[in-house]
């Protein structure tokens, strides 16, 4: 009885004494923050050197936490800023910056690095319109090699809102061993060779397709992964959303998803699966590679074309890989999307200038050079810094990599997912209703008046 | 249990004992059967765990690792700061259980054993409280403690578990509930005030219902993300769901499956060891009080 009310006595007291010592640091520190605060406003209202703390906001995995390794540089050039990264998981970036938002704390730069898209940020009016900013500091894309096109897909109406910092374009990522042992010569990377076609790179599909009982000794030529679903017909010069969605603020007037055209395209992509059968099923490529996996890192498929992120874990593949031009497809102006990442200044910033200094940094040649090493491959925007990217991947050609990289600016097409308005939205919608297809339960003409329906009112939510 | 009863049953029947019917040979077949499933994705998780980064990529995948990677369990220290997740998450998983206990222990005691004016409404306002979920609580919490000041330090982690929880105060209620009158008539008859009742009568017997809401409350902390992840910044704070969950957050990298397995395997060690003490706790409650 007594040694039991001691126990619980001394528990109750070692609480008490630990929540007081931690309450007792906590208090000093919030003392500390806000004095900087406090600081802070007086640098806007035209003080001397007093110190500032802007807060970077990004997804906390490698490729993105790399830039706390450029502060220490960055604080020596600017003694009175300093930064603070602030990281969630990819999973829970948007529910963190939400909430931190709405609970008065919000970061001064980030990225659309979740699910959620520029235009829906632009639409909640979560960002901070740059153009007086930038005019006051005299900031000129060129003296950082950014493309003015690039330059104007953060902007709506005139109104920038978002500077360029990483820029992925599709490509198309070969198995050399698979194209050896079909002995097949290597497709080209230049965008320029026109016999480099949809066709002629199905009728290679066919010769390193082997489909067997075995599901181990199963392999597909190709997987066309070319963009997200609602986008893909473009490829095929069929366009599903009307052209004023680039000029107000990612909200089409009109879409197409209807269209004979359109249908007309999925139909050609599903025919890889159903009717040449060179394409692997969803179902399969769960089974080989999992939930989110690429069977093509399995060494399961010959051709995949995707995304240019699909290069930075090559040098860990356990085959020779290569890297070539989007086939042509039938429309002259476009074969590979371009995912051009900005830095964007919310609205809630307290220190828009720092924060802007701060992005300058990140985008100048030196920093951009750097920063493709530190983040294990991320391609630079800067056209400078380009160069070192090109030279980054173990046994494979840079002047390949060069040549569609380059080819993919002539013929790219900024990717709708961050341009349209509740996109993560559409995308899910469009994975679902697109299920039963991808599983040969229904056909594209059953499905796309049902999703013309729910796109619309997605969009005018 | 069962072998309990046969004996009591027969007691002096000995042969007929060890010859075993086949329904229970079936039986123990199936438990067998399912014992092996149930462990394969265990079996899994410490195997690929030992593997390479480029055998983790081989389909299908190997049963066994082709070379023994041991090193891949150094080098997740490397990688994650391991030491310092784990160190975290045990302080706030451990802070949190103490919690937990006190408080919703002394709640329980009350609704259990105080009848008073609208003891009922009370109680099925603290259960309502189950119904809300997280997200329609968790701005106006955060803006709360933010007023605090306390954003980025383990408080908004633990200090609500010292304010109990509706489930746990429910289960320890009804635990309460079934103890005898007569013990705390024998204790008001030795001059014990309510506390001392509760800490001495109630809370020994209740060992067993005790056992189960400290595993429930530390598997709840251990495992939770999304407070950690609203709550804390600096790496330095963070705890091992955060840290495990930026190994698959690259969109564009093949996450390092075999160290999120070698975190797995040692994050599953706090709560195996938690089982086997609580469950020793649980039986022993038992044998001890000779109640139920």
């Amino acid at each position: 009885m007594n040694k039991n009310r001691k126990t619980i006595a001394c528990l109750l007291a070692t609480t008490m004494l630990v929540v007081l010592a931690l309450s007792g640091c906590s208090g000093g520190k919030s003392a500390g923050n806000t004095l900087s605060e406090e600081n802070g406003g007086s640098t806007n209202s035209g003080g001397k050197a007093e110190t500032v703390t802007i807060t970077h906001y990004t997804i906390d995995s490698e490729d993105r936490t790399f830039v706390e390794k450029l502060i220490p540089d960055f604080e020596k050039q600017h003694p009175n800023i300093k930064v603070k990264v602030e990281k969630a998981p990819y999973e829970q970036f948007d529910s963190k910056l939400q909430t931190l938002i709405a609970g008065g704390k919000s970061p001064d730069v980030t990225s659309h690095w979740g699910y959620g898209g520029f235009a829906e940020y632009y639409n909640k009016g979560m960002l901070l319109d740059m153009t007086d900013l930038m005019k006051e500091d005299g900031f000129k894309a060129e003296d950082y090699n950014i493309p003015e096109n690039l330059m104007n897909i953060y902007k709506v109406k005139d109104h920038t809102y978002g500077i360029p910092v990483n820029m992925y374009v599709t490509l198309m990522l070969y198995n050399k061993d698979m194209f050896d042992a079909a002995s097949l010569s290597y497709p080209t990377s230049d965008y320029e060779d026109k016999s480099w076609t949809y066709d002629k790179m199905v009728e290679n599909a066919k010769k390193m397709t082997l489909v067997s009982d075995d599901i181990a000794k199963t392999q597909y030529g190709v997987d066309f992964t070319w963009s997200e679903r609602d986008m893909r017909p473009l490829y095929f010069g069929a366009e599903p959303y009307s052209e004023d969605t680039w000029t107000n603020g990612g909200v089409p007037s009109e879409t197409y998803f209807d269209s004979p055209e359109v249908i007309a395209a999925y139909n050609k992509l599903f025919d890889l699966v159903f009717k040449d059968k060179v394409s692997p099923s969803t179902e399969w490529s769960k089974s080989v590679a999992g939930q989110n996996g690429d069977p093509f890192v399995a060494g399961k498929i010959g051709m995949s074309i995707g995304g240019s992120w699909n290069l930075a874990g090559a040098n860990d593949f356990p085959f020779k890989i290569g890297v070539a031009a989007v086939p042509w497809g039938g429309n002259d102006k476009v074969r590979s999307t371009l995912y051009v990442d900005p830095l964007l200044i919310l609205k809630d910033s307290k220190h828009p200038k720092e924060a802007l200094e701060w992005i300058k940094y990140l985008i100048t040649t030196e920093v951009q050079e750097k920063s493709i090493d530190l983040s294990g491959g991320n391609p630079p925007v800067n056209t400078e810094a380009a160069e070192a990217y090109y030279k980054h991947f173990d046994g494979i050609d840079p002047q390949d990599i060069k040549n569609v990289y380059e080819g993919a600016v002539n013929y790219g097409f900024e990717s709708y997912n961050h341009l349209i308005t509740n996109y993560s939205q559409i995308n899910d919608m469009f994975i679902n209703e697109l299920q039963p297809v991808e599983t040969g339960h229904k056909t594209v003409e059953e499905v796309m008046t049902t999703i013309q329906k729910k796109v619309t009112e997605i969009i005018h939510r | 249990m069962s072998t309990v009863r046969a004996l009591s049953h027969r007691p002096k029947d000995t042969r007929r004992r060890r010859k075993m019917e086949p329904i229970k040979i079936l039986s123990f077949i199936t438990l067998v059967v399912t014992t092996f499933l149930m462990l394969l994705p265990l079996f899994f998780m410490v195997s690929t765990s030992l593997k390479s980064k480029r055998e983790m990529l081989k389909f299908p995948p190997s049963f066994l690792p082709e070379s023994w990677q041991w090193s891949n369990y150094t080098e997740i220290f490397d990688t994650l700061q391991f030491g310092t997740l784990y160190k975290n998450s045990l302080i706030i998983a451990g802070f949190s259980v103490v919690g937990t206990l006190i408080s919703s222990a002394l709640v329980a005691y009350g609704f259990a054993r105080f009848r008073g004016k609208g003891n009922q409404i009370w109680f099925i306002m603290l259960l309502s409280t189950m119904m809300l979920p997280y997200p329609a609580i968790m701005i106006p919490q955060f803006v709360l403690f933010s007023k605090m000041n306390w954003i980025d330090t383990f408080f908004p982690l633990i200090v609500p578990a010292f304010f109990g929880s509706a489930y746990n105060i429910f289960l320890l209620r009804q635990f309460f509930s079934t103890l005898p009158e007569e013990l705390f008539d024998a204790g008001r008859i030795d001059g014990c005030g309510e506390i001392r009742m509760w800490a001495t009568i109630a809370l020994p017997l209740s060992k067993p219902a005790l056992a189960t809401v400290a595993i429930f409350a530390f598997i709840y902390n251990w495992n939770d993300l999304l407070t950690p992840v609203l709550y804390l910044s600096s790496s330095d704070k963070f705890t091992l769901p955060v840290g495990m969950s930026s190994l698959t957050s690259s969109r564009f990298r093949i996450p390092p499956w075999h160290l999120l397995m070698v975190a797995s395997v040692l994050a599953m060690v706090p709560i195996v060891t938690l089982f086997a003490v609580a469950q020793k706790q649980f039986v022993e409650g038992i044998v001890l009080t000779g109640i139920k």
